[in-house]
């Protein structure tokens, strides 16, 4: 039985196309079947955040328009052969695809995948319209910050008025030392104003801005977010797995030093 | 009686469908109707004409391009035969000539071309700016990118496999001549190293090869 997921948030740059990318390759990793889709047609980034942009023939707007099969569009993964991905167009708009010519799509890949992710783009409209469509849950992804939680809750509201009732919280780029400075909100605060599931919570770590450059999701590495992003995908597997502890060990210099900046 | 007459079009002109029992006069008519209204739509043009479903003798046929040009902009260059191989022949020397063309004729095109756009053309074509990942060049001939070609790159559209692509900074995402189609490997990534070479990418024995521009390889290039 197929899961079709939407990866969502309403504002932009919170990271929902890091965590599609992070997600789908955790899952590859515990040997589930998953594409990755692109709903953001002209301005698609998954392909680069997957290092696959150069594979890119056909794309969504392609197989929905009918110039070519499904799988001539689905690219598969450098490193993960149970990983794929469907690139979005760049060269055209949202109006290119219609929901219901979503669902269609989306109904064809459930016979041969466990997973279906949909990366949606920021905002409501169109776009956002054709990524719900078909789901069958939502991830909604957001920051610790007032701007990213307001969108969030519209987009939770949303969500619940198409019929999507099973919805999860990431609470992306969190910062612990900040948090215990008071400079920033904690996770519990995020989840007492949104009020649904927290299925994790990922730290803001640079590498995940070295491994989007460099085309290699950080899922299943020993960084601090890969390993965040792996305990997510056991979540949305049904395991369950306790929050993890995001503290930073900080050493004793670092300390030390933050001392003498304070004074 | 409503559909006795019918415009239809083809790539290299229009077929006009006649009735084949009704009156040639009721017809005549027709088709001055049916081209006034399409009068808009086809706007000023020089069209192939092949009739389909009634056989017309010489004067009737003068007659209907009279009819067209008096109800429309559209100029009849010549009126073509239906007949399939004729179809074919008359075909290929069009595209032969398209190719001829494309790979003679050349435009230029200035400023960058950003993601999301695409400059498209039959003729060759000369880019002075930067073709940036996600952009798209297709052409009928060649392409030449004075400035970083980061982006995706058809030339030979049409099928001419003599067509080449030369940049100052060779890096695209995607090249494909003809209809054989290179990747950029997975390592290199969009970043210029600086000392960029003046290359040349051309296709031999069905695989896309590219060279630093030299005359060596510039006097084997045959177009």
């Amino acid at each position: 039985m197929s899961e079709v997921i939407v990866i969502t948030s309403g504002k932009g740059g919170v990271g929902k196309t890091t965590t599609t990318a992070n997600l789908g390759t955790g899952l590859a990793q515990l040997n589930k079947k998953v594409v990755l889709i692109d709903t953001d047609i002209g301005l698609r980034n998954l392909d680069v955040v997957l290092g696959l942009e150069n594979r890119i023939v056909y794309n969504l707007v392609d197989v929905v328009e009918g110039n070519c099969r499904i799988k001539q569009a689905l690219i598969k993964d450098k490193k993960y052969p149970e990983l794929y991905l469907l690139p979005s167009a760049q060269t055209r708009d949202k109006s290119s695809v219609s929901p219901e010519q979503m669902k269609i799509l989306v109904e064809e890949l459930k016979d041969e995948f466990d997973y279906i992710i949909l990366d949606c783009p920021a905002g409501i409209e169109q776009g956002f319209k054709n990524a719900i469509a078909s789901a069958d849950r939502a991830i909604v992804v957001t920051n610790p910050e007032v701007s990213a939680i307001r969108d969030a809750d519209r987009i939770v509201g949303l969500l619940e008025a198409n019929g999507i009732n099973k919805i999860d919280l990431i609470v992306n780029k969190i910062r612990m030392d900040m948090v215990k400075r008071g400079d920033m909100m904690s996770i519990d605060d995020v989840v007492d104003i949104l009020a649904i599931n927290l299925i994790g919570a990922v730290p803001d770590d640079e590498n995940i801005v070295i491994s989007t450059n460099r085309g290699e999701p950080v899922a299943g590495t020993d960084s601090r977010a890969g390993k965040a992003y792996m305990n997510i995908v056991r979540r949305i597997m049904g395991e369950d797995i306790p929050l993890e502890n995001l503290d930073v060990n900080i050493g004793f210099w670092t300390k030390l030093s933050g001392l003498f900046k304070k004074n | 009686m409503k559909n006795s007459v019918m415009i239809k079009g083809n790539k290299y002109g229009i077929v006009l469908v006649l009735d084949a029992i009704q009156p040639f006069d009721d017809l005549k008519l027709q088709i001055a109707e049916k081209f006034g209204e399409a009068s808009k739509f086809f706007g000023k043009c020089s069209l192939a004409l092949s009739f389909e479903g009634r056989q017309l003798s010489d004067t009737e046929e003068q007659e209907v391009v009279d009819i067209i040009s008096e109800n429309s902009d559209i100029s009849i260059i010549c009126i073509a035969d239906s007949n399939k191989s004729r179809e074919t022949m008359f075909k290929k020397s069009v595209d032969e000539k398209l190719g001829q063309i494309s790979s003679n004729l050349g435009e230029f095109y200035k400023g960058t071309l950003r993601s999301g756009q695409a400059l498209e053309s039959d003729n060759s074509l000369v880019i002075l700016g930067d073709v940036n990942p996600g952009a798209r060049v297709a052409s009928g001939g060649s392409v030449v990118v004075l400035g970083a070609l980061k982006g995706t790159v058809y030339a030979g559209v049409s099928g001419n496999m003599n067509s080449f692509v030369v940049a100052l900074e060779m890096n695209p995402l995607q090249i494909k001549i003809g209809d054989v189609i290179a990747r950029r490997p997975d390592n290199s990534g969009d970043k210029s190293d600086g000392n960029a070479q003046v290359k040349i990418a051309f296709l031999e024995g069905g695989d896309i090869y590219i060279e630093p521009l030299s005359k060596e390889v510039l006097s084997e290039i045959r177009f």
